[in-house]
């Protein structure tokens, strides 16, 4: 079994990891805020097929597969969540939308 | 057969109070009353069934336990819903029903056109319900069940005018003396079950011989408190004065008759307890001879008539007191049964005049009723006699009996008992005719002329005729026992608790003569003071006394009532204000003040909330490293 070890693959994820916290750090818009949420779900994935990769179990994998399918569902939840914010002509901010202020 | 008369006579009323109840307002006021009536004397054609049935049986199979069903059961311990039916109960099933049923008939006139007859006649079913369970209970439990509610069925009746106020205070004075003897019986019982493991007569009687005396002291004084309660014996009897703000058969029923007789009942049928601890026995004999000197005394200067009667009943039932404690059990019964002939009579019959006068109650404004009721006066002339003991009269044969056994008895408490009896026989006929004398001789008062032209007779036919029936059986009743010719009541109740004393006949007529010649004197003097118009106490310091009934009510005033109102007033000002109160208070506006502190990290902004989440992470994530 050649190739990189498996922690280039950590690198690669926590880089990606990284990204996608920023981006829901730092971004105002909902889109890229639910873009970085991806990308950060995607450096889990990579972390947990390197794992299975290392360990010869195909576990891990499916548990990628799993977290992929949960992904989808909150892509659907969130996109349904800013097409009924842009039907209602607000303001595409996650800043502006604090109405749950306590 | 037999049996089965026992459970007639103990369901029909019940099956009366719940027809009242549950029928409300579809039925009328008259149908109401008879419906009451007529169970109650079904209940009496029932205890007639069972008494001949244990009359014409073998003396040997004269005791039955039937059994309904398992009432309650616990472990080992179960009792049974159960009747016991012998010559005591059966003797008792009698009296209560036959009384109970003339007398709910008389109510049936007096109480015409009140507001709330239904209620009452239900109430009437219920009590009689509730005493008939009393008296044919076969264990303790069913015994306590009967119990309390007669004095539930007391309350509800001493409070049945509910507008007046002194009614209600009255009926919740009656409840709370009552329930202090209610819980020393139920007390009685729990030990009971402790050391004997049941509560059916049968089995506890045969377990007492077992027990140790600390046991068996313990258990008679529970039961000896329950009774005194109910029974209205010094020292808790303030309340059977007060219980005359109830309706007249109310007072004739529960206050003379039956219910206040549970306690000599009780003390009778537990009576393998009693003796086998002497001292409380003999305790209850010293606290019936000193309610029958007290009630006597008092009964002296009281104006309210049926308060003179409520007194002599005191009184009586302080002699049968004594009776059954000397364990002169078939006098005791003896006396129950002609007192409740006659004092119910008395009642009634002052009823009567109560009913005549418009409600009227003070003796000191009737006077000269004899021409104007010429049948009430007999009523009531028979009532007295036989109160005060005059021969032929049902109270002589009874009242004689048991001052004779305590002459039999012998011995200090035997002699102390009878000279107190003989005192009090002295006292019976002053009073008693002190009473008569006002009401129905001398000149017709203002209040009895004014009546007197109403036009009306003496009352209606239901009224009188109930009266009548008391009034023969008041006289001729007592002829069941003539000591030394014949003796069947005695030996009827010997069968169920056999007497430890009996008088001789030469005892038995000398202590007659003794008494008979004290009622006289007694009736002279109230004569005298009567015609001379003073008073038979004329000490005006004795009167007062008097008056205040010895100052019990004050008494217990100072003891109980005001400690415990300051006590608890303190308790509000320093507990349940400060802490209680103020604590919740607190709890309140620091739960609001605390809210509005932590809503504040609710932002609103997800940026925010992913940064703390990111923060978290990092802080996890440090501190699992540094713990590894």
């Amino acid at each position: 079994m050649d190739g990189p070890g498996v922690g280039w693959y950590l690198i690669v994820a926590a880089i990606l990891f990284g990204t996608g916290a920023l981006g829901v750090m730092l971004r105002r818009s909902p889109l890229i805020v639910l873009l970085s949420l991806e990308i950060m779900l995607n450096a889990a994935n990579l972390t947990l097929i390197a794992f299975a990769r290392q360990h010869g179990d195909l576990a891990g994998q499916i548990f990628a597969l799993a977290v992929m399918a949960v992904a989808a569902a909150e892509v659907a939840i969130g996109l349904g969540l800013i097409v009924a914010m842009a039907r209602r002509r607000l303001v595409l901010d996650v800043d502006q939308a604090s109405a749950l202020r306590g | 057969m037999t049996v089965g008369g026992a459970w007639i006579c103990l369901l029909s009323p019940l099956a009366g109070a719940l027809a009242i109840t549950l029928a409300g307002q579809r039925i009328s006021r008259r149908t109401a009353g008879w419906i009451s009536t007529l169970t109650t004397f079904l209940a009496f054609g029932g205890a007639l069934v069972a008494f001949f049935g244990l009359w014409a049986a073998d003396p040997s199979d004269r005791e039955h336990v039937s059994t309904a069903y398992t009432w309650l059961a616990a472990g080992d311990f179960e009792v049974g819903f159960q009747i016991q039916l012998d010559t005591l109960s059966s003797t008792m099933m009698l009296i209560v029903s036959g009384v109970g049923g003339l007398i709910v008939w008389y109510s049936m006139g007096y109480m015409a056109g009140d507001d709330e007859e239904r209620r009452y006649f239900a109430y009437m079913s219920l009590f009689v319900f509730s005493m008939l369970m009393l008296v044919e209970a076969g264990n303790f439990l069913l015994l306590l069940v009967g119990w309390g509610l007669v004095g539930l069925a007391s309350y509800l009746l001493i409070g049945f005018w509910h507008h007046r106020p002194e009614a209600v205070a009255a009926a919740k004075k009656a409840f709370v003396m009552n329930a202090i003897g209610d819980a020393t019986f139920a007390l009685a019982c729990v030990l009971l079950i402790w050391e004997t493991g049941t509560l059916e007569f049968t089995g506890v009687f045969e377990d007492v011989g077992s027990l140790s005396s600390t046991t068996v002291n313990l258990v008679a004084l529970g039961l000896l408190g329950g009774a005194i309660a109910k029974s209205a014996q010094v020292p808790l009897h303030t309340w059977l004065p007060d219980a005359m703000e109830g309706p007249t058969p109310v007072s004739a029923l529960i206050h003379a008759a039956t219910m206040v007789t549970a306690g000599v009942y009780l003390l009778v049928r537990a009576s393998p307890i009693f003796e086998a601890a002497v001292e409380v026995q003999h305790l209850a004999a010293i606290l019936g001879a000193v309610t029958l000197l007290v009630a006597g005394v008092v009964a002296l200067v009281q104006w309210d008539i049926k308060r003179v009667i409520a007194y002599s009943t005191m009184s009586q039932i302080g002699y049968m007191f004594v009776a059954a404690g000397i364990g002169a059990y078939g006098y005791a019964i003896f006396h129950l049964m002609t007192h409740a002939f006659f004092k119910a009579l008395l009642f009634m019959s002052a009823g009567l005049v109560i009913h005549h006068l418009g409600g009227e109650q003070d003796i000191r404004r009737m006077g000269g009723l004899k021409d104007v009721m010429p049948r009430t006066h007999i009523a009531f002339l028979v009532g007295a006699l036989s109160l005060v003991g005059i021969p032929i009269f049902a109270g002589f044969w009874s009242k004689d009996g048991i001052v004779s056994s305590a002459l039999a008895q012998g011995g200090g408490l035997g002699w102390t008992l009878f000279v107190t009896c003989l005192s009090g026989a002295f006292l019976t006929g002053a009073y008693t005719f002190r009473m008569y004398f006002t009401v129905f001789r001398g000149e017709p008062s203002d209040l009895a002329r004014e009546h007197a032209h109403a036009g009306h007779g003496e009352g209606p036919l239901s009224m009188l005729v109930p009266v009548g029936i008391l009034t023969v059986l008041a006289t001729i009743g007592g002829l069941v026992v003539i000591p030394g010719v014949w003796e069947p009541f005695i030996h009827w109740i010997d069968e169920t608790a056999e007497s430890l004393v009996a008088p001789t006949v030469a005892q038995d007529y000398g202590t007659s003569a003794i008494a008979v010649t004290l009622g006289l004197v007694g009736a002279g003097l109230a004569h005298r003071a009567f015609r001379e118009r003073r008073q038979l106490v004329s000490q005006s310091g004795l009167w007062r006394v008097l008056e205040h009934k010895f100052y019990f009510d004050e008494l217990y005033d100072a003891l109980f009532y005001r400690p415990a109102v300051s006590l608890s007033q303190a308790l509000r000002r320093n507990v349940e204000e400060p802490v209680i109160e103020r604590s919740l208070d607190e709890i309140g506006s620091g739960t609001i003040q605390v809210g509005g502190e932590v809503a504040r990290v609710q932002s609103g902004l997800l940026r925010t909330y992913a940064l703390a989440i990111a923060f978290a992470v990092c802080v996890l994530v440090v501190v699992f490293v540094a713990v590894r």
